[in-house]
């Protein structure tokens, strides 16, 4: 129950011409989930109580002990607390008793595990533009998990794979008592199961979006920032694959989640359902900053160094619609430097040299500005930019090699 | 999780009769421990499901603590016929002396130290650095910082899982049978399958002295190979895991040239 999984290879899936007759059957377009339907299923301090399902809390309960202790956390207690704070304002019913961990990976990303624990990637933080936008994906992971999703997922594979077990055998036993092969229709049947499932879990992935829209609104943030998480996206799957000379992915039968496209649509009118007029709705905006500020350097360091140009740039851009600053000048010339084409060292130098104008400018803002402006012949400007760069980072393991480069 | 990609490559590696098989390596210098020597057993990993008809495997909270507990009991009793003391450490900041990270470290460096042994001693890939070395692995200093802060002589780490056939995938497997009269006979559809495996750490120098996979498991539905969740089916495994080690080659062919 995350996000946006790794798709499973659609080839593998693909049985000859029966693609089209299940396709009738299933179909991949959905009707929109509507907010006030969706009623959390469980209350406050849930165990489990069915078999099956304290079988998964079991093994799950390991799985968080391994995470829970995994180096890939980030554990900064202020960073933690206000994820902390933020799930019990948007979990519901269960928002006392949920767990949210922080992992350090550059990945726009949330899982939800079936005991009632997240864990939320860095490049989530790197993308939303405000606190909405961060509460709307809790909000959607506190639903999967409100909803009971995951054993609600568990069981329905469970009857369809039992169904199909003893569908192939009868029709297997049967057919060889009467001397006909079904062979066909068991592997027609077997896409139709294998179809159905991804159906079921595109439409989970609709009831944890309306519940989150709803979540969100009750809490006090505009609903209408859950859809522009998924169009900020596609924005941003655009540029890359644009960057690549590729198209971008649309959805298919294959899909465990919604299209982003479907999901923005929906989530747009759903959004404006549960708005009440009248009532102040924030986003939360200072606050998110004032939280993230001190990982956001890390972060957009690790998004530069991806190697997707197309994807950094548009995520810059779309952050700077909130107004430039020196950390987002600073970054968008290192797209430039690393791409490291054409004309690319001339963009980074103009990227470097607007950054250093901001007063949150980094250090190394000024350092790779000095270096841009000794490549132009301009030593006196590049030794004042080298000598702040060694006033801000005295213990930079090159001040040797910047000294030197003074001259 | 690597503990269930370690349990799949050795699922793959072993085919799949109806019988049990094992395969234990050794360091050439080991000794099977004797006499008066202290033993950590490091969280016994047991996971106990049901396959339901369709094949998917339900993991069971009850199941899976019955044959815990079943497992500790036989790992004592079998031990204390060796004369070792035992400690089984449940959780992780069990352990006096040591934190909850440390011992963490040692069970992730101990799960990558097993996938590289299970990788070039049970799937084929061989080392030629390593061949005719018996087992050649260690966990280095951390292994023996563990023993000088906790004061035991080795330390194992138990991966025990096993999974019953319910009644619906038995009577699928009587049906397959049954379809064998009239020419569509389909029984091995796979039954109750049990993979367990251990590693050995001398924690006076660090290294994984011995190593052992069992694996049980029927293709027909309804034959069973032990139940862990029964004290005897508990006992069974636990002899056929740790109850043969057998001493390293050096040792061997020393104890042989002795007798000759």
């Amino acid at each position: 129950m995350c996000m946006r999984c790794l798709e499973l290879s659609r080839r593998s899936l693909l049985v000859g011409g029966g693609v089209a007759a299940a396709a009738l059957t299933t179909g991949t377009a959905q009707a929109r989930v509507r907010p006030q339907d969706m009623q959390p299923l469980i209350g406050p301090g849930f165990k489990p109580t069915d078999r099956d399902e304290q079988g998964l809390w079991q093994l799950m309960e390991r799985a968080e002990e391994e995470i829970a202790g995994s180096n890939l956390l980030m554990n900064d207690p202020a960073l933690t607390g206000y994820l902390k704070n933020l799930i019990g304002r948007v979990g519901g019913p269960a928002a006392q008793d949920m767990r949210i961990y922080l992992a350090h990976i550059p990945e726009f990303n949330a899982v939800m595990f079936p005991s009632g624990f997240t864990v939320i990637f860095s490049g989530l933080l790197l993308r939303a533009r405000n606190e909405a936008q961060l509460a709307g994906v809790i909000a959607h992971e506190s639903g999967h998990f409100l909803r009971r999703h995951m054993i609600r997922s568990w069981r329905d594979q469970k009857r369809k794979s039992d169904l199909l077990a003893i569908g192939s055998m009868v029709a297997g036993v049967g057919g060889a008592g009467a001397g006909v092969y079904l062979g066909d229709y068991v592997q027609l049947a077997e896409l139709g199961a294998i179809l159905s499932l991804f159906s079921y879990s595109r439409g989970m992935e609709a009831e944890a979006d309306a519940m989150g829209t709803r979540l969100i609104a009750e809490a006090g943030y505009p609903a209408a920032e859950m859809a522009s998480v998924w169009q900020q996206l596609i924005g941003e799957e655009s540029a890359s694959a644009r960057y690549r000379g590729k198209r971008r992915r649309r959805g298919s039968l294959f899909d465990s989640h919604p299209s982003p496209d479907s999901r923005m649509a929906d989530l747009r009118a759903s959004a404006a359902e549960v708005t009440i007029p009248g009532r102040p709705y924030d986003n939360g905006r200072a606050r998110y900053l004032n939280a993230i500020g001190p990982i956001r350097p890390m972060m957009l360091d690790d998004q530069v160094k991806l190697n997707d140009p197309g994807a950094s740039q548009y995520l810059i851009q779309t952050l700077a619609q909130d107004g430039w600053n020196g950390l987002l000048r600073f970054y968008e010339g290192e797209i430039w430097r690393l791409r490291n084409r054409r004309d690319d060292d001339d963009r980074a130098a103009q990227s470097y040299a607007a950054a250093v104008v901001y007063p949150d400018a980094p250090a190394d803002a000024f350092r790779w500005h000095g270096i841009s402006l000794l490549k132009q012949g301009r030593s006196g400007e590049a030794k004042q930019a080298f000598s702040r760069y060694l006033v801000m980072k005295p213990d930079a393991p090159d001040a040797p090699w910047v000294r030197q480069m003074m001259g | 999780m690597r503990k269930w990609g370690l349990a799949l490559a050795l699922a793959a590696a072993v085919p799949m009769g109806g019988c049990v098989q094992m395969q234990q390596y050794a360091d050439v210098q080991f000794t099977p421990p004797q006499g008066n020597y202290k033993l950590l057993v490091l969280r016994p990993d047991v996971t106990v499901g049901s396959i339901t008809t369709g094949g998917m495997i339900e993991p069971r909270a009850d199941w899976t603590e019955q044959a815990r507990t079943n497992i500790v009991a036989a790992l004592r009793a079998q031990q204390a016929t060796q004369g070792g003391q035992v400690l089984v450490v449940e959780r992780r900041n069990e352990l006096q002396g040591v934190t909850a990270q440390e011992l963490a470290d040692i069970e992730r460096l101990n799960s990558a130290v097993a996938q590289s042994i299970v990788l070039h001693k049970y799937l084929g890939e061989t080392l030629p650095t390593k061949r005719r070395r018996g087992l050649d692995w260690t966990l280095g200093q951390d292994a023996v910082r563990l023993g000088q802060k906790t004061g035991y002589d080795y330390a194992l780490f138990m991966h025990a899982e096993d999974q019953v056939a319910s009644t619906g995938r038995v009577l699928l497997g009587v049906l397959g049978a049954a379809g064998c009269f009239v020419g569509f006979c389909a029984p091995n559809i796979g039954g109750a399958t049990q993979l367990d495996y251990a590693s050995l750490v001398d924690l006076k120098t660090g290294e994984v002295v011995w190593f052992n996979v069992v694996r049980a498991g029927s293709e027909v539905p309804g034959i069973k190979f032990g139940d862990l969740r029964t004290p005897q089916g508990a006992a069974q495994m636990v002899d056929r895991l740790l109850g043969r080690m057998k001493p390293g080659q050096a040792v061997r062919q020393a104890a042989a040239r002795e007798s000759r």
